[in-house]
């Protein structure tokens, strides 16, 4: 039903009708348009969680490529989340930036592959980062589900 | 299906094509579209490597490699200040303080001289003179570099050209500035004058770190920044 009524944003141009008629339905404008904007925002929400994605990932993995870790992503997820190129490799050269990661390179068939792994300081920051995301959850979930932090 | 070694190439041709001149930037790239390709094969082993290639580009959006080259630069700018930083530390410890020092009160009497400006625009001008040969002579080799299609690694470019396009423009903006106000050193009160010859005793040491100290550690701080480094250059 989400999917559908998504897709439905890129094929159909909302006029000046205030609703549509799908399939017998009746679906109104602003449902499509928070429908899609969900879609939208979630990639957004996940943005600025990426260094702490990458971090996590790290920890559990010693050492990773680029295209390891979309791919671990995605499988993590099950394609909720897909990390994009464009933005993956500009947030790896700014923790490396940083001194947070070390890179390693090795020749795997024809090709060279470059690795990440953590630094000492990395490790350091990656305990931190996690715990800042879980204070973040907390809150969030706090003012979101209110009733939920009544238990 | 694996890439050949002929379609590796490709792949390090395209980045180039891209925009992409440096080979560390390069080879990450050249390795995550190769993984890319393979996987797409995987789902449409019908797909031409042409097409596979292109399909993979896509999903780095409409602004391709730039984001990524963008955030390499700007990693690579802040590495490059730390080792400048390192090695200019140095002069403000035992034995070499005393040669800082040196340049320092060099500065400081010199300006108070009547008409120092005149003498101070004309070693600028000196100065200049020597950068711009300096640039010429980089380019030059640069561009034979370039023509050999040479692998050249980002810091290796900043090690040769960087320096000297910060210091000719701060030599620059220093000679109008001075030239333009009129600058009278001789008639300041002593504070502006420790507070100016500090200044310019330090951009004197960025200077030489950057021109002559870096130039000739540049293989050391290369293999430091790449553990590839060796291994490409059959070193």
């Amino acid at each position: 039903m989400y999917q559908e009524h998504t897709k439905l944003l890129d094929t159909i141009s909302i006029k000046k009708s205030k609703s549509l008629e799908v399939t017998g339905k009746q679906l109104h404008i602003s449902t499509i348009k928070r429908l899609h904007i969900n879609k939208m925002g979630n990639q957004k929400l996940y943005k600025g969680s990426l260094q702490t994605i990458i971090l996590k990932l790290l920890e559990t993995n010693d050492k990773m490529y680029g295209y390891e870790i979309t791919q671990k992503v995605k499988e993590l997820t099950k394609g909720e989340l897909k990390i994009t190129e464009g933005a993956l490799y500009p947030a790896l050269h700014k923790l490396e930036a940083d001194g947070l990661l070390d890179v390693e390179v090795a020749k795997v068939g024809n090709r060279l592959r470059k690795y990440y792994k953590l630094t000492e300081n990395g490790t350091k920051e990656t305990a931190n980062k996690l715990e800042e995301m879980q204070e973040f959850l907390k809150t969030m979930q706090h003012l979101v589900n209110p009733k939920f932090s009544l238990e | 299906m694996k890439l050949s070694e002929i379609q590796i190439e490709n792949l390090y041709k395209f980045t180039r094509q891209h925009y992409v001149y440096h080979y560390d930037v390069q080879t990450e790239l050249v390795d995550h579209l190769a993984n890319d390709i393979e996987q797409i094969w995987v789902e449409h082993p019908n797909l031409s490597f042409e097409d596979a290639r292109d399909k993979s580009f896509k999903k780095f959006g409409i602004f391709g490699f730039m984001d990524v080259i963008e955030a390499k630069q700007k990693q690579m700018n802040k590495r490059y200040w730390k080792i400048i930083w390192r090695f200019t530390k140095e002069w403000f410890t035992v034995p070499k303080v005393v040669t800082t020092m040196l340049i320092f009160l060099g500065f400081f009497f010199a300006f108070q001289i009547p008409y120092s400006e005149y003498l101070f625009l004309a070693t600028l001008l000196i100065l200049i003179t020597f950068e711009m040969i300096a640039v010429y002579r980089i380019r030059k080799e640069h561009k034979q570099k370039e023509k050999k299609e040479e692998k050249i690694f980002l810091l290796e470019a900043m090690l040769g050209t960087t320096k000297n396009g910060f210091t000719g423009v701060t030599f620059i903006n220093l000679f109008n500035f001075i030239h333009l106000t009129r600058f009278n050193f001789s008639s300041l009160n002593i504070y502006w004058l420790i507070l100016i010859s500090s200044v310019i005793t330090f951009l004197c040491i960025i200077f030489y770190v950057s021109n002559y100290v870096l130039p000739q550690k540049a293989q050391e701080l290369l293999q430091e920044t790449y553990p590839e480094y060796k291994m490409v250059k059959n070193l």
